[in-house]
């Protein structure tokens, strides 16, 4: 895989988010993919007519009850009749319609785009069902029908990586605890909160080894991004020189098998995200990343449950395999640690409205290279670069991109 | 008659500005802030083709535990599937003697209220003997306590008496 096109890069140019909540009765999906959108662009100093082209990134049609909702979407903000595409991978949903920015704008089949996403996952219908909607998203003939839903799916992983590493409960606590620790500092946030290893361990057993507080929520809400050549952005975007330039510079996409069972075994087997692996590896060669943990300023990463976080650091290659937890436990991800990861809260603290996810881990990465991020929570800038991992299924689609400075 | 004549509305309310952070100035959507919720119900019945791995099901009612070996490259899917996704030679059934060990497992002390299932509710992962791949199903009959199930341990494939909603709920583990 060469990218051929040197010269034609891809840069971010603006975001927006509508607050993540536990239930927005506010509005509903529409009406925050319409906030999202105008405040990116605002931000990015950007006209919705000089637009050429849009990706919706939205996962489930059971929540929203809308099939073909990209079209209201779209609409709604007056992009027709120009293009759009919708991007659907699951919790990866937002990461796969970044890459797919970067395809159609590296490829010149447009030279701006607009990507906006969302879920409706609040608590417009009972946990109970909103679970099985979740469920669906695994095998409904192997898994859902001997009663499997996500929980129990992330459990076992993680069941068997305690077996294999000895890693301990304590340890990924000490996730939850800096994901809502870190969402105190992000007004946009569902679930800050400042809470210690004993609280999230004191917290009510769901399925073992998770405890209530090890989870990410349910959330409403909506986020987006603004793309673009930089030949297009010096004639269309007021923020161009105005804000620091952030160019995307690296993105990859790696799968496994939907059944954690089919996977090859004891490697990956149901320990780890193969898929995280390959796809990392593949944006870190774009971007020119050797060490991922020094030569990164800060990483958003897909927690869906604390002990994600942690396997995932050790697929994203930020560690050895088995070394997370104690990574973890020295604080070596906190702010002010060597790498700071989820300082907008990540899903656990943020949120998680599963086709805002991944656009809203893009959107912190630009504030945080930006410098705009709330001062509690800014990360200090070296490499001038910062990444953002999400994931469908249990690591069914796995979209990796990176953001970097360009002074 | 006004509101009541709608008869699915659930409520007409005032909302709060989500982001009053966002909006020193004053809220932009003041004029927006009056919703009305509706019930909304829907109820499906499909009818469910179980395809080519039907005879997996078929032969669970007869108790036996069948899954598919690729003549192409000899792998055994724990899972069966009627194309071996290593090499896409179409497979043929193999039955296996239902013993294996288990790999993975997690126990649920709150489940989503459609599953009927009894609490705790262990969900296992077990790499069959003669399968290349492991099977995900149900651990039940582990004792007296959930701290009895150990990464490692032996388990089979036992069968249902009573009647089941869904085939596969036919068979489940049970430690050897
Ligand atoms: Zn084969």
């Amino acid at each position: 895989m060469e990218i051929l096109d040197k010269e034609r890069r891809v840069y971010v140019l603006g975001g927006g988010i509508s607050k993540f909540a536990a239930e927005r009765t506010d509005g509903n999906m529409r009406d925050w993919m319409n906030e999202a959108v105008i405040e990116a662009l605002e931000d990015s100093g950007t006209k919705i007519e000089d637009i050429e082209h849009s990706t919706t990134s939205y996962f489930s049609d059971h929540f929203d009850k809308q099939l073909k909702a990209g079209a209201i979407f779209h609409d709604n903000i007056g992009m027709c009749p120009k293009p759009n595409v919708r991007v659907e991978g699951g919790g990866g949903t937002g990461g796969l319609a970044i890459r797919n920015a970067y395809a159609y704008i590296k490829s010149g089949l447009c030279d701006s785009m607009i990507v906006f996403g969302g879920e409706n996952m609040g608590r417009q219908v009972p946990s109970d069902v909103a679970q099985q909607f979740i469920a669906l998203a695994s095998d409904t003939d192997w898994e859902v029908q001997v009663a499997g839903f996500y929980i129990a799916y992330y459990a076992m992983m993680m069941t068997a990586h305690m077996d294999r590493y000895g890693t301990k409960e304590e340890q990924f606590a000490t996730i939850s605890v800096k994901n809502h620790r870190n969402a105190m500092y992000n007004p946009k946030a569902h679930y800050p909160m400042d809470i210690t290893v004993e609280d999230v361990m004191n917290s009510k057993m769901i399925t073992y080894p998770y405890k209530l507080l090890d989870n990410c929520l349910l959330s409403d809400g909506a986020a987006c991004l603004v793309f673009s050549t930089e030949e297009w952005a010096k004639k269309n975007a007021r923020s161009w020189g105005a804000k620091p330039t952030i160019e995307v510079t690296g993105t990859g996409c790696g799968t496994d098998f939907m059944r954690m069972a089919d996977r090859p075994f004891p490697d990956p087997g149901i320990t780890h995200f193969r898929g995280k692996q390959f796809g990392s590896q593949q944006a870190y060669k774009m971007a020119g990343i050797k060490h991922p943990r020094e030569d990164l300023d800060c990483f958003e990463v897909h927690d869906a449950y604390s002990g994600v976080e942690l396997v995932s650091y050790e697929d994203l290659g930020l560690c050895k395999p088995g070394e997370s937890g104690k990574l973890a436990e020295k604080g070596v991800f906190d702010l002010g640690g060597d790498l700071p990861t989820n300082t907008s809260g990540g899903l656990i603290g943020f949120g998680h409205p599963v086709g805002a996810t991944g656009l809203g881990q893009g959107v912190e990465v630009l504030r945080q290279l930006r410098q705009e991020a709330d001062p509690k929570r800014q990360v200090e800038l070296n490499s001038k670069r910062g990444a953002m991992d999400s994931h469908g299924g249990t690591g069914t689609f796995c979209a990796i991109n990176i953001f970097e400075r360009r002074d | 008659m006004g509101l009541e004549q709608i008869n699915t509305l659930m409520e007409v309310f005032t909302a709060e500005d989500p982001m009053p952070f966002m909006h020193p100035e004053g809220d932009p959507w003041k004029d927006f802030r009056e919703v009305m919720r509706l019930e909304w119900k829907m109820d499906f019945t499909y009818k469910h083709v179980l395809g080519k791995y039907s005879k997996f099901f078929i032969e669970l009612a007869n108790k036996k535990f069948v899954t598919t070996e690729c003549p192409g490259c000899g792998k055994v899917w724990g899972i069966p599937r009627p194309v071996c996704a290593d090499c896409l030679t179409i497979t043929k059934w193999k039955e296996l003697p239902g013993t294996g060990t288990l790999v993975g497992y997690s126990v649920s002390q709150f489940v989503p209220a459609f599953m009927k299932v009894e609490i705790p509710y262990v969900l296992s992962v077990v790499k069959l003997d003669g399968a290349d791949t492991p099977f995900t199903h149900q651990l039940r009959n582990y004792g007296d306590s959930t701290d009895n199930i150990k990464v490692g341990m032996p388990v089979k494939v036992a069968y249902t008496e009573e009647k089941v909603d869904h085939p596969l709920l036919l068979m489940y583990f049970e430690p050897a």
